[in-house]
């Protein structure tokens, strides 16, 4: 038995899209893996590795800036694969609001204001001539309840994920600019797991990361789309259309939202402790990327891999 | 009448267990209209004390579980699986160290009304040294 920590939020988002298709699709099964997905509740981030600790969860999906807390906490969780590289966060606001530059003096609402989404919004303003103390802040945490500010006129931009961005523009209002025109590529969610318990079973990590990576190729592949689009409407209630242009968006090229199987950009992830250490959440000097990470397992699927390309060859 | 009590177990001070907790990533999805009924009771050991701090699991056919613990009254909530998901497919479990699970007992739903939460109650024995 394999139990995966999943926050219960993540469970309704985008996000878990990997992980569900995988067990959908029956990728783990095939790899021998009795998987079960384990919701700690209440489950905050922090939660999520302790779920770890106390031998809730095997394995746990994280957003990486709270893997690294943790760990230089004195964790000894790690990275062990990527489930989604760089996230794209929209700013849509009202239809007659044209550009980025009209919302001074508007209500622009913005995330956490330690969070990535913050960050990458001000960066995007700043690109465009706008400052945060050009507009009216309005702190609201999770892209449903920010939709709902924007429809019920009490916002005038909003920062929205996948996929309530394309659902907003289909219900008419204006996409101004994504996170990625303004921020260099990061690393958002990972698989994490205990590097002592991971060592321990290595062979059920490998089969683990063999089987997500094989759910990156069904949601790649053309002739999977409708089982990838069936998914994404369950996970996150929109209809099937949104669902179509959220994978459209995702294939986009220069678009890296998602691992190609699972790999982990050690330079993206340096990126998430530079944009952790500019907004004031980790002092210097910074600490290296490559200690929050075990790529071990990684190298073990790509050898496994060309060992089975190897024979089909023969 | 069990409800008021419970919820009195919970409050002032302690967090109500549920699906409003920080999210892992910095965005969240919202609340769900779509949600079933809710689970929530008390363990006790067989003496009928409450137990802190035991983990509390509902399992959804070994696919889907989850997982709270017990606050200082032995008390524990979690939030509703999907709608269509019936309660009758959710087994309640409960588990501490140095103690094993002797019963769970779930109390009958109101005939007639729509159900808006489930009690269970979960039993623990102290194991022998």
């Amino acid at each position: 038995m394999l139990r995966y920590g999943q926050a219960l939020s993540a469970q309704k988002s985008i996000y878990s899209l990997p992980v569900a298709l995988a067990e959908r699709e029956g990728l783990f099964r095939r790899e021998g893996i009795d998987f079960r997905v384990v919701v700690p509740v209440p489950g905050g981030a922090d939660l999520m590795i302790d779920a770890l600790h106390d031998d809730t969860v095997d394995l746990t999906h994280v957003a990486t800036p709270f893997l690294v807390r943790a760990a230089l906490a004195g964790s000894d969780a790690v990275a062990i694969a990527a489930e989604f590289n760089d996230p794209i966060y929209s700013l849509v606001a009202r239809p007659e609001i044209a550009r980025i530059a009209d919302l001074k003096g508007r209500v622009v609402a913005l995330a956490d204001p330690g969070g990535s989404i913050t960050y990458s919004m001000r960066k995007l303003l700043a690109l465009h001539g706008v400052r945060e103390a050009n507009v009216q802040v309005k702190t609201i945490d999770g892209t449903p309840a920010r939709l709902n500010c924007l429809r019920r006129g009490g916002c005038d931009a909003v920062p929205l994920g996948q996929p309530q961005d394309l659902l907003a523009q289909s219900e008419g209002y204006r996409l101004l600019g994504r996170s990625n025109d303004a921020v260099p590529a990061y690393l958002y969610t990972v698989t994490a797991a205990r590097r002592s318990w991971a060592t321990a079973n290595a062979e059920l990590v490998v089969r683990y990361v063999r089987a997500l990576a094989a759910a990156f190729a069904t949601i790649r592949d053309p002739a999977k789309r409708g089982a990838v689009v069936s998914a994404i409407v369950d996970i996150t209630s929109v209809p099937p259309s949104v669902a179509e242009r959220v994978l459209d968006l995702y294939a986009e090229p220069g678009r890296k939202a998602l691992p190609r199987e699972g790999e982990i950009e050690v330079k993206a992830l340096a990126q998430v402790i530079a944009f952790m250490g500019e907004s004031g959440q980790l002092a210097s000097p910074l600490p290296g990327a490559e200690r929050f990470v075990d790529l071990r397992y990684l190298r073990e699927v790509a050898r496994l891999k060309e060992e089975d390309m190897r024979k089909l060859a023969r | 009448m069990r409800w008021l009590a419970f919820l009195a177990a919970f409050m002032p001070g302690a967090a109500l267990a549920g699906a409003d907790a920080a999210d892992g990533h910095d965005d969240e999805a919202g609340p769900n209209a779509e949600e079933g009924p809710a689970y929530f009771g008390f363990v006790k050991d067989s003496g009928g004390v409450p137990v802190r701090d035991a983990k509390v699991s509902a399992s959804y056919r070994n696919k889907l579980t989850l997982v709270t613990r017990t606050n200082a009254t032995g008390a524990y909530k979690l939030p509703g699986f999907k709608k269509d998901i019936s309660p009758d497919e959710v087994t309640i479990s409960c588990a501490k160290e140095g103690y094993r699970q002797v019963r769970v007992f779930r109390h009958p739903a109101p005939r007639g009304r729509p159900v808006k939460a489930v009690e269970t109650e979960c039993r623990l024995q102290r194991e022998k040294s």
